[in-house]
């Protein structure tokens, strides 16, 4: 029996070496997580990481340009942009990380439990998605948002609400394959229950989809916070959020053109680096697209 | 064919039911209550009672639902909180994101396709790798910011194009470009972006495929090989794609009219939520679910009829 044990268990280490290794091959993933892990450390430890406090007023640099004491310049108050980005990260890793478990604890279950018992639920399951994916994803983050209010709690769930129809079906598409496997037919045949073949056979087998998916929702998510925040259904000011700069930045776009360019370029970089671990990430869970 | 037409149609008709019972649910989720915003700064009972009863906002849902729909599939959707008939504001309103959406999808799909082509053809060269890598970047480009960034360069630094506004087409054909141009290009990026990777992928498979195999082997011209044989057949791919990504496109027309400022059935969904305007966010987010789903029924067929297969198999495949 400890043979039988033991040498599954080799067998995962063993896979997870290998996909460490295959990783580590890729500098693109290498350095987005670089970056991703940076983005998140300093939005939680920005009051040390910020050179300023964000809402601290310099009267003699307004509209200034780089200096040393401002790299990235400063706003029409006098504010400086490189801390205001730094707090703003806040505003978006957490819309970007909340909305995606919000919606991956929503949808999942919904598409776990419709795609492994079909039946009627599960066709109404499939229509209600579809009604709701006739809506487009900022359409229905915009509409949730007003119904809402503005805020940046509410922003984070107007976004998960909005992200979880695509997952729902993601989730049932997977289970619906998953489950004519042959290990969960083994499984049904052995006489495990439902929760059993559902928690231990179908969930970890979709887990590489969901991880991949998960890394390609929170770039959306980001993005959607910072459209909200620009359109003033987000973060309110004087918060910082880099959509709430960006709007700020506005009037400004002759007179000082960084306000718009660096919180942008933030939003760039962040949504760019979770893309490309999402691409990293997909190349080496899933073997079939190694090329 | 028909029995295939006929069900995808009963299966939109009922999204479409669907879709305008969330929206009349939703608007009415909405905080705020509409018979205090149609008065306006008069907050006496009598009138707000009197404006209640005039627009039946007493009534039990279903029933106002009932009337809603009824009077919405005659056209009437009825007038907004200045008293202007919904649908007339919406019929002004659509010509130019028409025009938006139509230019930018028109940018989006040549650009797209003919990169994804090229970076097929040339796998694992330079022209390849560039196209891939920019498209990644289009990717996580958001619009908004895009468009300030255009804004920066070509109205404020170059002073080649206006920063915003519209002029219609009819009036001054070259104005009406010059002012499109940047959001079309804005609006079109992302698309291109999309559709330059799967048309990348679909070409690749494509080009691995037995029948260009075949066509190689019968002594074909490289350039019918890929024009005819795997560009035609990477196509059906890139019509479903199309078809998804105007979701995408709808919601980019928002924000990109809103940069602009042009004053487009995107930038009237805006306004309409900032203001409250009940009848006129209904009749507004109604057009757009109607339309996605009228969309996604003419790329089902269209796909039918270019990829037989489908029909074979019924609606299966989605």
């Amino acid at each position: 029996m400890s043979y039988v044990e033991a040498s599954p268990l080799g067998a995962r280490a063993r896979r997870r070496r290998i996909m460490r290794r295959r990783f580590l091959r890729r500098p693109a993933a290498v350095i987005s997580l670089v970056i991703v892990v940076g983005a998140v450390l300093a939005a939680i430890f920005a009051r040390w990481v910020a050179p300023y406090s964000p809402d601290q007023t310099d009267f003699d640099a307004i509209l200034a340009g780089p200096s040393r004491e401002h790299l990235l310049g400063t706003d029409e108050l006098g504010r400086d942009t490189l801390s205001r980005i730094i707090w703003g990260a806040r505003a978006s890793i957490q819309a970007g990380f909340l909305a995606t478990v919000l919606a991956m604890a929503v949808a999942v279950p919904i598409g776990l439990i419709g795609g492994y018992y079909r039946g009627w639920l599960d066709t109404v399951i499939a229509r209600v998605t579809d009604v709701l994916l006739a809506f487009p994803f900022l359409i229905l983050a915009v509409g949730l948002a007003a119904i809402l209010g503005p805020s940046l709690l509410n922003a984070t769930l107007a976004l998960g609400i909005a992200a979880i129809p695509p997952l729902i079906r993601i989730a049932r598409g997977e289970t619906l394959a998953l489950r004519e496997e042959d290990y969960v037919r083994a499984a049904v045949a052995n006489g495990a229950n439902d929760a059993v073949i559902i928690g231990r056979h179908i969930l970890p087998n979709m887990t590489s989809t969901l991880l991949v998916q998960a890394t390609l929702t929170i770039p959306a998510a980001i993005i959607g916070e910072a459209v909200l925040s620009f359109l003033g259904l987000g973060v309110q000011p004087p918060t910082p959020s880099w959509g709430v700069m960006l709007n700020a930045a506005q009037p400004y776009l002759n007179e000082a053109p960084s306000l718009a360019i660096y919180p942008g370029l933030a939003i760039v970089i962040v949504a760019l680096a979770f893309n490309l671990l999402g691409d990293g990430l997909r190349d080496v869970l899933d073997p079939k697209t190694e090329r | 064919m028909g029995v295939f037409i006929l069900r995808k149609l009963g299966a939109a008709l009922i999204v479409v039911f669907l879709a305008s019972v969330v929206v009349f649910v939703g608007v009415r989720a909405i905080p705020g209550d509409p018979a205090l915003a149609l008065a306006a700064e008069d907050r006496d009972p009598e009138v707000l009672a009197a404006i209640r009863e005039k627009y039946g906002l007493d009534d039990p849902l279903p029933v106002q639902y009932v009337r809603w729909a009824g009077l919405a599939l005659q056209g009437d959707l009825g007038t907004d909180n200045r008293g202007i008939p919904v649908s007339e504001t919406i019929v002004t309103r659509i010509p130019l994101t028409l025009e938006l959406a139509g230019l930018a999808l028109l940018i989006g799909t040549v650009l797209g396709i003919s990169a994804g082509v090229i970076a097929a053809v040339r796998r694992g060269k330079a022209s390849d790798y560039a196209a891939t890598s920019v498209a990644l970047l289009g990717l996580s480009v958001p619009h908004f910011w895009l468009g300030l960034m255009m804004i920066i360069v070509f109205a404020v630094n170059l002073g080649w194009l206006p920063a915003g506004g519209y002029v219609s087409f009819r009036e001054d054909p070259v104005g009406n470009l010059e002012h499109m141009v940047m959001p079309a290009i804005v609006l079109g990026a992302g698309l291109s972006a999309v559709l330059m990777r799967q048309m990348r992928s679909a070409m690749l498979d494509s080009l691995g495929a037995d029948y260009v195999r075949t066509a190689r082997a019968k002594g074909l011209s490289e350039w019918s090989v890929v024009g005819k044989h795997a560009l035609r057949n990477s196509l059906i791919t890139i019509v479903t794609v199309i078809g998804l990504q105007l979701g995408a496109l709808i919601s980019g027309a928002v924000i990109t009219e809103q940069i602009f400022g042009i004053a487009g059935f995107g930038r009237l969904t805006v306004d309409s939520i900032a203001q409250r305007d009940y009848p006129l966010i209904q009749g507004v987010v109604l057009v757009v679910a109607v339309g996605y789903v009228v969309v996604n029924l003419f790329v089902d067929l269209t796909y039918s009829v270019i990829n037989p297969r489908i029909r074979v198999s019924g609606g299966a495949s989605k």
